[in-house]
């Protein structure tokens, strides 16, 4: 088990290296000049050569790419992950001010996908295309095609204009203000936990169906058991591991998603800031946002690769 | 998990198997099978009209739209749904209406362009490394988990920002985004099709790699390719409208359905409901009916694929 972390581990390593990698090159190489990227073409035409040189130098920008890109990761494994090319605010600051907001949505969601799609897969498995199974198939297919941003947009409106509601905007950690935080937590929560459920929901169907198939499934019922313990204590832990690894790429893509809702709801969080940063065309904040996401995404992978292992011994640690 | 074992193929019609001498004309035997996909699966039939339909819209939207989407009038601005402008007007008093019309433009246009490239790239890339194996295949499948380490939204966002904003640059960064699934789902039936014996008969008879990749390969590979597509291309939809929306989109005055959502929140504190529900329906209608044909196009080729594909092609939905 140890020896299967430690590869995990290694390997992680390695596909952090290839994410840098590839960040690089898409926000470094890619834009031709990074000023360009930052003033547009026409500011950058109005820049004059001295203007241009110094900021060149000022951001480290003169050196071969190759020396920028050690430079890069050298400040990143410091814990130095830059500021902003245009506020005062540093990417550090912004992980700890907005970060915590930004988890707090991404927990809350996964929490919630599995409180509702786990229900909803048990309902639609336990009698396959009776009316339960078909309403529950329609609404997560319903879910998987809504953008979770203009679903977010609707919550917005419909509060406004029903209960003439509006979250609170400013920022409050969990621990001072636990009310006004959860008012903003909560909206993003909700449409991205939905978001999620519809996944899980059919996830969790197909993979209790094929398990409730099985022998040992068959041999409970045959002894007796009620249809309840026969699918909560024989069939659910088995078909869950699958929507396990699932919940787990989910997570990734609940980070992602989080940055169209975040600015939907106007949530101060992590998603929102990279929202500004994209639309400000702010590389640097983008570059090092852009590979925290990744590392962060690609070491859930890793947890959740190593949990289905611990849970699962069919699962040999090769 | 293929189409390949020629036992469990789709089961031939009998009147085709009858006629295995004379080929029927392409365009009857086309017939044919569009029928046999109506009668089982009536659903997806129904929603592959409504894909249709939104195809045709956005072909025929000078025709359809009532005005000029990009046409201001100061005089009727903010206004909400009525007899004139049925989706009410934006804020400098352009049709809704229109500009919905218009948005199923830049949504198809973007979408099938990233799916031809993204999807197909990957799916010939996936067809060489699964092909040929080795280093190359090793190489290929690390550059592959490379990509699939970001979050897609996130990769497009980045690739969208650094090229800059227009239409060819959001079809590139979303076409990046696809290259991993496709590559991924049709390596793995190659990799199955390879063992095949008729594949080896082939080799033995002397096919050059080229021979055996395009002539014995690729066919059986078409089935999963179209599932994939059909079901990337609701993705790729809903990718393009998060981009708008975050304002790394196509650029503005180009009515697209994620530009008018982020148009609306300018529109004012509170922005108006017309402006929200309509643009957003349009994508769910879409999104709906291309990601419900392809679970029905799943379904009638191949019901072993079931999950395989969804799964893959699904995860990246979660926006």
């Amino acid at each position: 088990m140890y020896s299967y972390i430690v590869r995990r581990l290694v390997f992680g390593g390695l596909t952090v290296l290839g994410v840098s990698i590839v960040v690089f090159a898409v926000l470094r190489v890619l834009p031709g000049d990074p000023l360009v990227a930052i003033f547009g073409p026409e500011g950058f035409t109005k820049l004059s050569d001295a203007e241009r040189a110094r900021y060149m130098a000022e951001l480290g920008l003169s050196d071969p790419l190759i020396v920028q890109y050690f430079h890069w990761l050298g400040d990143i494994a410091r814990g130095n992950f830059g500021r902003s090319f245009f506020r005062a605010e540093s990417v550090a600051d912004m992980l700890s001010r907005r970060g915590p907001l930004t988890a707090e949505i991404a927990l809350i969601a996964v929490v919630l996908s599995w409180i509702v799609g786990i229900p909803v897969a048990i309902i639609s498995a336990l009698k396959p295309n009776s009316l339960g199974d078909n309403v529950s198939r329609f609404f997560s297919i319903l879910f998987l095609a809504i953008p979770g941003f203009w679903f977010g947009m609707l919550i917005v409106l419909a509060c406004l204009f029903w209960f003439g509601y509006r979250a609170p905007m400013a920022g409050a950690s969990l621990f001072a203000d636990p009310w006004t935080n959860l008012q903003i937590v909560i909206g993003p929560a909700v449409v991205l936990g939905l978001g999620q459920a519809a996944y899980i929901a059919r996830m969790g169907r197909s993979s209790l169906l094929e398990v409730v198939r099985e022998d040992y499934v068959r041999t409970a019922r045959a002894k007796g058991l009620p249809a309840r313990l026969v699918i909560s204590l024989h069939a659910l832990p088995n078909a869950l591991l699958p929507v396990i690894t699932l919940s787990g790429i989910l997570m990734g893509f609940v980070l992602a998603g989080s940055i169209p809702v975040e600015r939907a709801f106007a949530v101060p969080g992590l998603g929102f800031a990279m929202y500004i940063a994209v639309y400000e065309r702010d590389v640097f904040v983008m570059q090092n946002l852009v590979f925290l996401y990744s590392i962060v995404f690609v070491m859930l992978n890793i947890l959740i690769d190593v949990v289905i292992a611990w849970l699962d011994p069919r699962i040999r640690y090769r | 998990m293929t189409a390949a074992d020629p036992d469990t193929t789709l089961p031939l019609d009998p009147a085709v198997a009858a006629t295995r001498g004379i080929e029927p004309p392409r365009w009857r035997r086309l017939g044919r099978a569009l029928r046999s996909f109506v009668r089982r699966s009536p659903l997806s039939a129904f929603w592959g009209c409504i894909a249709a339909a939104i195809v045709f819209v956005a072909v025929a939207a000078p025709v359809l739209a009532p005005y000029d989407p990009l046409k201001s009038d100061f005089r009727n601005m903010t206004k909400p749904p009525a007899e004139k402008h049925v989706f009410g007007t934006d804020q400098i008093g352009r049709d809704t209406l229109s500009r919905v019309i218009y948005g199923s433009r830049a949504s198809l246009t973007v979408a099938i362009g990233a799916v031809l490239f993204g999807t197909t790239l990957g799916a010939l890339w996936g067809l060489a490394s699964g092909y040929f194996g080795g280093r190359f295949d090793l190489v290929s499948q690390r550059i592959i988990e490379f990509l699939q380490s970001f979050p897609d939204l996130i990769l497009a966002m980045a690739i969208a920002m650094a090229l800059g904003a227009g239409f060819g640059t959001v079809i590139v960064a979303i076409a990046i985004t696809r290259i991993p699934f496709g590559g991924r789902v049709i390596r793995a039936v190659v990799l199955s099709l390879k063992e095949m014996s008729y594949v080896e008969a082939a080799r033995g008879l002397g096919a050059s790699h080229l021979r055996m990749m395009l002539r014995h390969i690729l066919p059986q590979c078409v089935a999963p390719y179209l599932i994939l597509a059909t079901t990337h291309l609701g993705v790729a939809i809903i990718i393009e409208a998060s981009l708008g929306f975050l304002g790394v989109g196509i650029p503005p005055p180009t009515p697209t359905w994620g530009n008018m959502l982020a148009d609306s929140l300018n529109a004012g504190l509170v922005p108006p409901w017309w402006l929200v529900l309509f643009p957003g329906c349009a994508i769910t209608v879409t999104v709906l009916s291309f990601s419900l044909l392809g679970d029905g196009i799943r379904d009638v080729i191949d019901p072993r694929l079931r999950g395989a594909v969804s799964v893959r092609g699904g995860k990246s939905a979660a926006i």
